[in-house]
């Protein structure tokens, strides 16, 4: 968590995007002049703190510690490979503020609704507000972290994209880590104009062409 | 730990297997994601939309990134789920959109070891619940996703999260729970209520009417005391249970037994599905050892299945070959076998029954196998 928001902030900063509301930058989503949250609210914090106890594998005795099970992974057909290294550690994963406050981006980075699928553990209660959404797929309540474009690394390849548009001037900015419109607008300039495959996304091609490894 | 194609249920794609893994390009991701694939319109922010088709690939718009599945070109992957998971080049297709069998592999711990085991165990367990919520979201409409191990109720509280979390979200799907049924515990009911009594089939097996036999065939001592427990739990709940067995040399001569034990111990059952042994695994090791060949003996089926449906319970036979059974009792035999690992032989033909027939699975021997197979 500290790591991303020190390598984050620095990058919108060093790419000359300030955030237009000054108090809606993740670095301030921690501050304390919440105001007093609601049931629902509260159930969420509560949520989060379930989810960090989980990813330290400390909190199920069934499971056995993360780094080991990386070379059952690859050996076996069975079930879903997940390769070695904790991923947990560097998730994307933000605390779904009971405020709105956190959303610094024109098209917020965190596209998901701060709802989460996860219910507490006691069985009388459960919030039957979290799902609030009607039947239709597309409003689901979706976790954060199961999001790819959520991942800080697909922000990374993201931001160094835009800040390499921005260089070469394909595009004026902000660089946001999310690919939006202007962006693709971007992306098509550079790929017509470097002769590759225009699709106004970012294509193996483009990553070579400005040097940027995904790994 | 090396390669061991006795075990892979998620096998290795080959000729005619429908691919349950795509190659996939690269994607900078740094934990497991879920994905839906579309070839038109985006409802989700977890939707990706076909940009480009070659004859090799398919290229998705993954939230402004090139996402880039190799398939073949007539390879219709609209509404297909894909679990991604950092540093891999094949992504996981958890649904397929066409298809009535999409299971999810929760976990592969177990607390069993069962000699006709498809899947065995293994020690470790990766969380990937809430990929699996967001994925039964996704879901099309009116999927029934089978949740499959492992046993999946060694994670309860989480398996009860994701089951209320999706039930909620998707009042039109259902699931199909294969567990062995050790760890229900009577404060459940509150949410299988919550998930809802309709919503869930839970497969359970048992192997024999008495404790012994049954402990033994699963490898746990206590597991039929625990079962019977559990089951009076299931009832007062009002589960939807679907009782398996699983027809072995072990059990062939107590299956008119279990019957009646079914009969008058088990009443509130569902269905009654009476298995024939699958060749993968631990069935596949102890093949020699369990496989009955009910194609040239069926005997003792026909009054387990007499007895059974006599006293009211509804009595199917899953992966039987409909040549093999005596055609008063065909019409119990859906075609059971999942569309990813079914086939049918050579010797199948022209047959009659082929397209009411589940056929056998994907690495069923015939050399090995039934006896009585005889095309209609």
């Amino acid at each position: 968590m500290k790591k991303r928001k020190a390598y984050l902030v620095p990058s919108l900063i060093a790419a000359g995007f300030m955030p237009s509301k000054s108090d809606a930058t993740p670095l301030v989503g921690v501050t304390n002049k919440k105001p007093e949250p609601t049931l629902f609210e509260r159930l969420q914090v509560k949520q989060v703190y379930t989810l960090a106890g989980h990813s330290s594998h400390s909190s199920h005795a069934s499971h056995s510690s993360h780094a080991s099970h990386a070379s059952h992974a690859s050996g076996s057909g069975g079930g879903y490979v997940v390769p070695r290294g904790d991923y947990n550690n560097s998730t994307t994963y933000t605390q779904p503020d009971p405020t709105p406050s956190y959303s610094p981006n024109p098209g917020p980075v965190i596209r998901s609704l701060p709802t989460t699928p996860n219910i507490p553990t006691s069985t009388d209660s459960y919030p039957t507000q979290v799902a609030p959404q009607s039947s239709s797929v597309n409003t689901a309540p979706l976790p954060l972290k199961t999001l790819p474009g959520n991942s800080d690394k697909f922000r990374r390849v993201v931001i160094q994209v835009q800040t390499a548009l921005v260089a070469y001037g394909y595009y004026r900015g902000p660089v946001t880590g999310q690919v939006d419109a202007a962006t693709r607008v971007g992306l098509n300039k550079m790929q017509d104009a470097y002769g590759l495959k225009v699709t106004g996304t970012i294509t193996p091609q483009v990553l070579t062409a400005f040097g940027i490894s995904t790994n | 730990m090396g390669r061991n194609p006795g075990v892979r249920l998620f096998a290795r794609p080959d000729t005619h297997m429908i691919d349950l893994r795509l190659k996939i390009g690269d994607v900078p991701i740094d934990h497991p994601s879920i994905v839906r694939l579309r070839t038109d319109a985006v409802e989700s922010e977890h939707d990706a939309v076909l940009i480009d088709r070659d004859h090799q690939s398919q290229t998705f718009d993954l939230a402004g990134y090139s996402l880039r599945v190799y398939c073949d070109p007539q390879t219709d992957l609209d509404g297909d789920v894909l679990l991604l998971v950092p540093g891999r080049n094949s992504a996981h297709r958890l649904l397929r959109a066409r298809s009535r069998h999409n299971t999810f592999l929760v976990t592969e711990q177990c607390d069993q070891l069962c000699v006709m085991c498809s899947q065995p165990p293994k020690k470790y367990h990766v969380d990937l619940f809430d990929q699996f919520t967001v994925a039964a979201t996704l879901a099309p409409e009116n999927a029934r996703i089978t949740i499959s191990g492992g046993e999946p109720l060694l994670h309860k509280r989480r398996l009860f999260q994701f089951l209320v979390a999706a039930a909620k979200a998707r009042p039109d799907i259902s699931f199909h729970v294969l567990t062995n049924g050790q760890f229900f515990e009577p404060g459940d009911i509150v949410l299988i209520d919550e998930i809802g009594r309709d919503r869930v089939l839970w497969g359970i097996p048992l192997y024999a009417p008495y404790a012994e036999l049954h402990d033994s065939i699963v490898a746990k001592r206590g597991a039929f005391e625990t079962l019977s427990q559990n089951f009076m739990t299931l009832m007062r709940v009002g589960a939807a249970v679907e009782l398996r067995t699983v027809v072995l040399q072990q059990n062939w001569d107590v299956l008119p037994r279990l019957a009646e034990y079914v009969s008058t111990r088990l009443p509130f059952i569902d269905v009654w599905a009476i298995m024939q042994l699958e060749n993968i695994g631990y069935g596949r090791m102890n093949w020699g050892d369990s496989f009955k060949d009910t194609s040239l003996d069926f005997r003792e089926l026909r009054s387990t299945i007499n007895l059974a449906i006599g006293r009211g319970i509804q009595t199917l036979l899953y992966n039987f070959p409909l040549c093999t059974v005596p055609l008063e009792y065909r019409h119990l035999a859906p075609g059971t076998i999942s569309d990813w690992k079914n086939k049918f032989l050579e010797e199948c033909g022209e047959c009659k029954l082929r397209s009411t027939c589940g056929g056998f699975f994907e690495w069923y021997k015939a050399d090995e196998g039934f006896g009585g197979l005889s095309r209609q």
